[in-house]
């Protein structure tokens, strides 16, 4: 679909983890037409806050009554600016913008490789991926650095996805790294397997490192960077990825992605 | 709207005052379906250079209090591709709107190479002449910063086509007004102001700057009073110099009121850049709120507003 922005109304924000917050509002269009891996642009109500750009979220849930959902956490002015907000308040939200997760994985298991806050996008992935008629087995991962971080996801994820939580810290879940527990993963598979991932560029980068083209049925990543415009005016959200004869190119984040092939991203 | 916008200007008729700025419209095609730019004055493309350019590292845009610094790095698609499949898109979607095509160089050689092929096409109303560029051959320095680089530029292209040619100058000189004036000698018909300001964020967490070149353009509401002393500045030092070259405003319009403000420092035309990122329709509310404070103050044509603030 077309992207449409919309002033909506947040109906709710709660805090989920440590410096992190769900935010719901109703936008009845998006709502029908978002893909795993989209995201929008949220945006003050002009006056009610000093940020000026608007910022990327993915989408997080969506629920029967077109209520959506983000998962987010404070990094600074504009995500400290949503924290603050409470119910009633305006937003500008402009979406549904990017591309979507390949949502055939072509596989009999699929891995969802989650770090962080790059885990909503993988958590309505999870819940696609579920729904399908012959669905794959599916393992997510979701990593933090400390416990307190950790955001509760046993009410949103399918019952039939397998999901383990690693903590740098021990305080939950199997301490260590994502990319251990994807190492652990990949050994019981006895055929290649479709992987996902999302979170920050060096847990991305660590798991394209471990991962062979062909021996995977898919890779994709979910990638971040800076944004002002959201749909390919800018220019000013490129990713590096490899052209002919290994020179690179710059890709718009907002248009070519968010959702990359991460054996052509450049992660050097 | 119902009222009557429309400025002549260039020897061009605008339906509204309102362009899009480049660089912050890209093409015209990626904002089509929210922001159709035929219900506007005109489009001013993303700079076209001879070769296409892949443009600058990331990150490459920063927010920074009321605006945003950029470093794109003149990123586009180059001027074979721009005359092959952009431009005749935009033509066919342009309606009444005027289609501005923004040219640069990093030499005088290149930036007449490219304006006489963007000029020979029917479907070009006007040039733009991006001068923030920097001049390879003369160590660097921004041709818009160098009055004999500014002729050389202005009138090369000049000679080479039929068209309006705009001299988009940059506000990062001492004295603005001379280049003005260097710009309509050398035969601009005329001039937009502002292109960005030079700008740098640091990230203190890192302890070092944010934008993968170190350097970016500031652009947004902090600019404008800028923007707006210089079209002043300028349109005060033409009225000496008794020429009547018209002045494009640019830099942080936000509003209709931010484009008033330009209105009545001297521009007879605005353009709208950063404000697009913020609300794609940005464009067109800031169209009809000058349609609608018009009607309201009983003003037949927004021209008759040009300059006014000079009168006291
Ligand atoms: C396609 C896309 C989808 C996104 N989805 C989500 C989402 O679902 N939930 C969410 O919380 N965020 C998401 N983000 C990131 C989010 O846009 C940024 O966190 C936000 O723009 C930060 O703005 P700010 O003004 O609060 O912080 P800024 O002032 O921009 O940043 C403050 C500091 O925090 C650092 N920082 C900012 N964001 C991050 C981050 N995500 N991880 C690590 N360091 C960071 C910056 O480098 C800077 O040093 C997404 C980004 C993209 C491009
Ligand atoms: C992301 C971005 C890209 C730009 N690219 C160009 C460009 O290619 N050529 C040009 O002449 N100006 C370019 N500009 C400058 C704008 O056209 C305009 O002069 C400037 O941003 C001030 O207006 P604003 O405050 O309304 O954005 C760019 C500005 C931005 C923010
Ligand atoms: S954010 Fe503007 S091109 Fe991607």
């Amino acid at each position: 679909m077309k992207p449409v922005f919309e002033w909506v109304r947040v109906t709710q924000i709660s805090s989920v983890a440590e410096r992190t917050f769900v935010i719901a509002f109703k936008e009845p269009k998006s709502a029908a037409a978002l893909e795993p891996g989209q995201f929008c642009m949220i945006s003050p109500y002009p006056g009610s806050s000093n940020v000026y750009l608007p910022r990327p979220f993915s989408y997080f849930r969506v629920s029967a009554n077109d209520t959506i959902e983000i998962l987010f956490r404070t990094f600074g002015r504009a995500t400290r600016w949503m924290a603050s907000l409470t119910p009633g308040d305006r937003i500008g939200v402009f979406g549904p913008l990017g591309n979507a997760f390949n949502q055939h994985p072509g596989a009999e298991r699929v891995i969802l490789a989650g770090g962080g806050i790059g885990i909503p996008p993988i958590i309505l992935l999870a819940e696609s991926l579920s729904r399908l008629a012959n669905p794959p087995r599916i393992d997510l991962i979701y990593g933090e650095a400390s416990g307190s971080r950790v955001v509760d996801l046993a009410k949103v994820v399918p019952p039939r996805v397998c999901c383990q939580i690693t903590t740098e810290d021990g305080k939950i879940g199997v301490k260590g790294l994502v990319t251990e527990e994807l190492s652990r993963i990949l050994d019981t598979c006895k055929t290649p397997p479709a992987v996902y991932t999302c979170g920050p560029r060096a847990m991305m980068a660590a798991v394209a490192g471990m991962l062979t083209p062909g021996k995977v049925a898919l890779f994709e990543t979910a990638c971040e960077e800076n944004m002002a415009c959201g749909r390919g005016i800018c220019q000013g959200c490129v990713i590096p990825v490899k052209g002919e004869e290994d020179a690179t190119r710059y890709v718009c984040c907002c248009t070519e992605g968010p959702v990359f092939n991460g054996f052509e991203v450049k992660w050097d | 709207m119902g009222l009557n916008q429309t400025v002549r200007c260039m020897g061009l008729s605008f339906q509204n005052p309102v362009l899009v700025a480049s660089g912050t419209f890209g093409y015209g095609d990626e904002c089509y379906d929210i922001m159709p730019f035929s219900s506007l004055g005109g489009l001013v493309t993303k700079t076209i250079t001879a070769a296409r350019r892949e443009g600058n590292p990331p990150p490459r845009i920063v927010e920074t209090d009321a605006g945003m610094l950029n470093s794109i790095g003149l990123a586009n698609v180059g001027l074979e591709c721009f005359l092959a499949e952009k431009l005749p898109w935009i033509a066919q979607h342009a309606g009444l709107a005027k289609v501005i095509v923004n040219i640069a160089g990093f030499s005088v050689d290149e930036f007449v190479e490219v304006g006489a092929a963007v000029g020979s096409r029917p479907e070009v109303d006007a040039l733009e002449i991006n001068l923030g560029c920097p001049n390879v051959r003369a160590g660097y320095i921004h041709f818009g910063a160098d009055p004999e680089s500014v002729r050389r530029v202005i009138s090369g292209v000049r000679k080479k086509v039929n068209l309006p040619v705009i001299a988009k100058l940059t506000p990062n000189v001492t004295d603005i007004a001379s280049l003005a004036e260097v710009a309509i000698d050398a035969g601009a018909d005329a001039l937009s102001l502002i292109n960005t300001l030079p700008g740098m964020k640091i990230d203190v967490a890192e302890r070092r700057p944010v934008l993968g070149m170190g350097f970016g353009g500031l652009s947004g509401p902090a600019i404008r009073p800028v923007g707006v002393a210089c079209v002043y500045k300028v349109c005060q030092h033409m009225q000496r110099m008794d020429a009547q070259v018209p002045i494009i405003g640019i830099g942080g319009i936000s509003c209709g009121t931010d484009a008033l403000e330009y209105i009545l420092a001297g521009a007879s035309l605005v353009q709208v850049g950063t404000a697009s990122f913020v609300h794609p329709q940005a464009p067109g509310n800031i169209a009809r709120e000058l349609a609608e404070y018009c009607e309201t103050e009983g003003i037949g044509n927004i021209s008759d507003l040009v300059g006014l603030a000079h009168q006291h």
